[in-house]
């Protein structure tokens, strides 16, 4: 096998290369304090649906979404609570919810959208639902919106 | 057009044009190259999220943006075997051809049916929101395309059934006499 | 408001483009390895000069207007300055080549001259940003390397108007200042919002916007104690380094790639969103005014036109010109014409409604003086040349009612 050194990668070697975790700001909050406060987060966002405040209820799933390594699992609880969200809202209050959101939680927003959207089948997660939801919220933030999705690398 | 699809178009048509934000860009791994960014990969910055659109987990779109190029790569619906052999003829056809179809790319990504793929040399010959109009165009009728294949294949089927029948009908006898000589 | 200049030099994208000082000539790129020199002659623009000297794309050209020399980058790793001398032959003035040693390994992708014109600048993708100046001894431009922090490709760069800082911003999603001091070239510079002590390739700050995306554009206000870069995220973002922090400005249109500033308070921004957008603010809070773009729509005043079909049925009001080309070449074997040629037919909504028809590729100060710019020139990948004024800012606020960038 005198030939097999072709078929190294040497740019792998390259030290200059930027590594993947050096792309965005680390998350100042460890994985396990990320996942208390999504919990906390999810108890929240019930009592918020049970008196019938959506807005409110999505504001707090949207506030400081978990990003970074190694929190798998306060994404997947983050997710939920937010699919559980989109699908209890009827489809003519859509627009007005987007509108009350900040910059940050349409953007966070369309990020969990575009998350949905590549697992379908997951949980109760229907395509319909959330090509709803983009539609309007495209309406609302733009195409930038979907650029940040694009170039943020804080990926939800 | 249903209102189911036209949700799923929009938003393709959306990203699309979010993604379609290209620029020309010289390697900075190999010297005086320039190659689709999306396809080297060999600079992880200049890449960026891809995203999925769906409408179901039988119909959906991917694409994968890069500094300089994006692939866009579609998985059609296909109900049953017929559907899924007319696609992949259709497709197939379609790929052999990729250079009198320009943003075609010859082989699609795994898990989809066909890919496109877009880098900045488009961009800049063609109007970037005709290119848009052009994949959501394809999108549209590779469906309806789809089905009225399906449509004349059985339409087609049911005539050469019936004139071989009716021809059984009349000759019948011989027709038996024969298939027994054979 | 006047209307803009609106020039169709090519059909070809033009890269970029750089005026004279006294504007009645132009050096453009038509997306080609060789520059243009183009005059005024009535309405037109006529060709005067081809400079070929490089062999790939041209990427950035700067005309120094004090020295009246021309400095071209190109992607075959090359820079040359243009110096205008009688032919001997013709005694006519041609634009006579230097070939600079920048001693980079990578395509150069940005140059600009420094205030005093002693200096330029070439950003490159070798992770480096080649700053030259000339040595009369040895009577050739050379060039120190600024390579320290970079991680990825330099995609553009502007002088602050000290003559010895220099914005950088690069594929690595961060804006940077750095200090270009040449100790031959420069005197001691005065201490600075930046910093006091600048020797070569000092870090004065690195800035990002939280959302990542390669800056595209850089650009110092003209006091130089602000600056500005536009990222792919679609936002521009300004950093005070004296003040509390930086303003950040999403768009909810399609990214901007260059900008300039007007004013200390107002900036333009252009980019794919295919016109050129005017911002003005301070410390405190800044936003966009308008568009410079006077497109008297029916529908939309704003931004959200190039991808107008989120709302309503426009997904289904294309022709299907490309799709039935193809698919008669399937159903009866005629010879396809491919997509390009198919496209042309569908002549009925090929139109934007803006005047660039693709994406702006640079926005350049053309009239006014440095903290009071009246007009901006844009080229784009259309091939347009447009002159746009900004003077007549006020009027522009009403046209802001139906978009909302916040």
């Amino acid at each position: 096998m005198e030939g097999a050194f072709r078929k190294i990668d040497i740019d792998v070697y390259d030290e200059d290369v930027l590594a993947e975790e050096e792309l965005y700001q680390p998350n100042p909050r460890g994985p396990a304090e990320v996942l208390s406060e999504t919990k906390q987060k999810a108890t929240a966002v019930r009592s918020a649906l049970a008196k019938g405040d959506v807005s409110g209820a999505l504001g707090i799933v949207l506030q400081n979404p978990p990003y970074g390594p190694h929190v798998e699992e306060a994404k997947n609880t983050n997710m939920t609570t937010l699919v559980s969200i989109l699908n209890s809202t009827k489809s003519s209050e859509i627009p007005n919810i987007v509108k009350s959101l900040t910059q940050d939680e349409q953007d966070t927003l369309m990020k969990c959208l575009y998350k949905g959207m590549a697992m379908p089948g997951w949980g109760d997660l229907s395509g319909s639902v959330l090509l709803g939801w983009h539609e309007k919220l495209t309406e609302v933030a733009g195409t930038g919106c979907i650029v940040r999705v694009m170039t943020d690398r804080r990926t939800v | 057009m249903s209102n189911v699809l036209r949700p799923y178009l929009a938003a393709v048509r959306s990203t699309l044009t979010a993604a379609l934000t290209l620029e020309n860009f010289s390697s900075q791994v190999v010297e005086r190259h320039n190659k689709p960014e999306i396809e080297a990969g060999g600079s992880k910055e200049v890449l960026l999220n891809p995203l999925t659109i769906s409408r179901n987990e039988n119909e959906r779109v991917l694409i994968e943006p890069s500094v300089n190029s994006i692939r866009l790569s579609i998985k059609i619906k296909q109900a049953d075997e017929i559907e899924r052999i007319l696609c992949h003829k259709f497709t197939r056809f379609m790929m052999q051809r990729a250079e009198s179809f320009i943003v075609l790319r010859r082989k699609p990504i795994p898990g989809y049916d066909i890919s496109f793929l877009i880098t900045n040399f488009h961009a800049e010959t063609m109007l970037k929101h005709k290119i848009v109009d052009f994949i959501i165009q394809f999108m549209e009728d590779v469906d309806k395309e789809i089905s009225e294949m399906k449509l004349s294949l059985n339409a087609r089927a049911r005539t050469v059934a019936e004139s071989y029948l009716s021809t059984c009908a009349v000759t019948n006898f011989h027709t038996l006499a024969n298939a027994d000589a054979y | 408001m006047s209307q803009p200049e609106v020039y169709n030099i090519a059909q070809t994208p033009i890269t970029c483009h750089a005026f004279s000082a006294d504007r009645r000539e132009v050096a453009l790129s038509l997306n080609s390895n060789e520059a243009q020199i183009l005059s005024k002659q009535g309405h037109e623009w006529k060709v005067t000069e081809t400079l070929a000297e490089h062999d790939k794309l041209i990427t950035s050209i700067d005309w120094a207007p004090k020295s009246n020399r021309i400095v071209t980058a190109s992607q075959d790793r090359n820079a040359y300055v243009w110096t205008q001398t009688p032919d001997a032959a013709t005694g006519r003035m041609a634009w006579k080549p230097t070939l600079v040693l920048l001693r980079i390994n990578r395509a150069a992708t940005f140059v600009r001259w420094s205030p005093n014109e002693d200096k330029f600048a070439v950003a490159s993708g070798a992770r480096a940003i080649a700053v030259c100046s000339f040595d009369p001894e040895s009577d050739w431009w050379v060039a120190r390397q600024l390579k320290k922090p970079f991680r990825s490709t330099v995609l553009s760069v502007d002088w602050h108007p000290n003559n010895v800082l220099l914005a950088a911003g690069s594929a690595d999603m961060k804006a940077r200042v750095l200090s270009a001091y040449i100790k031959d070239v420069d005197s001691r510079p005065q201490p600075t919002v930046w910093g006091e002590k600048l020797p070569f390739n000092t870090i004065c700050g690195e800035y990002t916007s939280a959302s990542g995306g390669w800056v595209h554009g850089v650009a110092f206000s003209p006091s130089g104690d602000a600056l500005a870069f536009a990222s792919h995220d679609s936002t521009i973002t300004v950093v005070y380094p004296g003040g509390p922090a930086s303003v950040t400005i999403k768009s909810t249109t399609l990214p901007y790639v260059t900008l300039t500033w007007t004013a200390e308070d107002a900036l333009v921004a252009a980019g794919h969103d295919c016109q050129p957008v005017l911002f003005q603010g301070h410390e405190n809070g800044w936003r966009a005014v308008g568009s410079l773009d006077d497109t008297t729509a029916p529908k939309s005043s704003g931004g959200t036109r190039m991808g107008s079909g989120f709302g309503g049925s426009s997904v289904g009001r294309l022709n299907s010109a490309a799709f039935n080309t193809f698919r008669n070449a399937d159903t009866r074997g005629q010879s396809s014409l491919g997509f390009g040629a198919a496209e042309g037919t569908g002549a009925g909504d090929t139109e934007l409604l803006t005047v660039h028809q693709n994406t702006i590729t640079s926005v350049r100060p053309y009239e006014g003086v440095p903290g009071h710019i009246t007009k901006v020139s844009t080229s784009g990948v259309d091939g347009k040349l447009v002159i746009w004024n900004v003077s007549a800012a006020d009027g522009l606020a009403g046209r802001l009612g139906g978009v909302h960038l916040r």
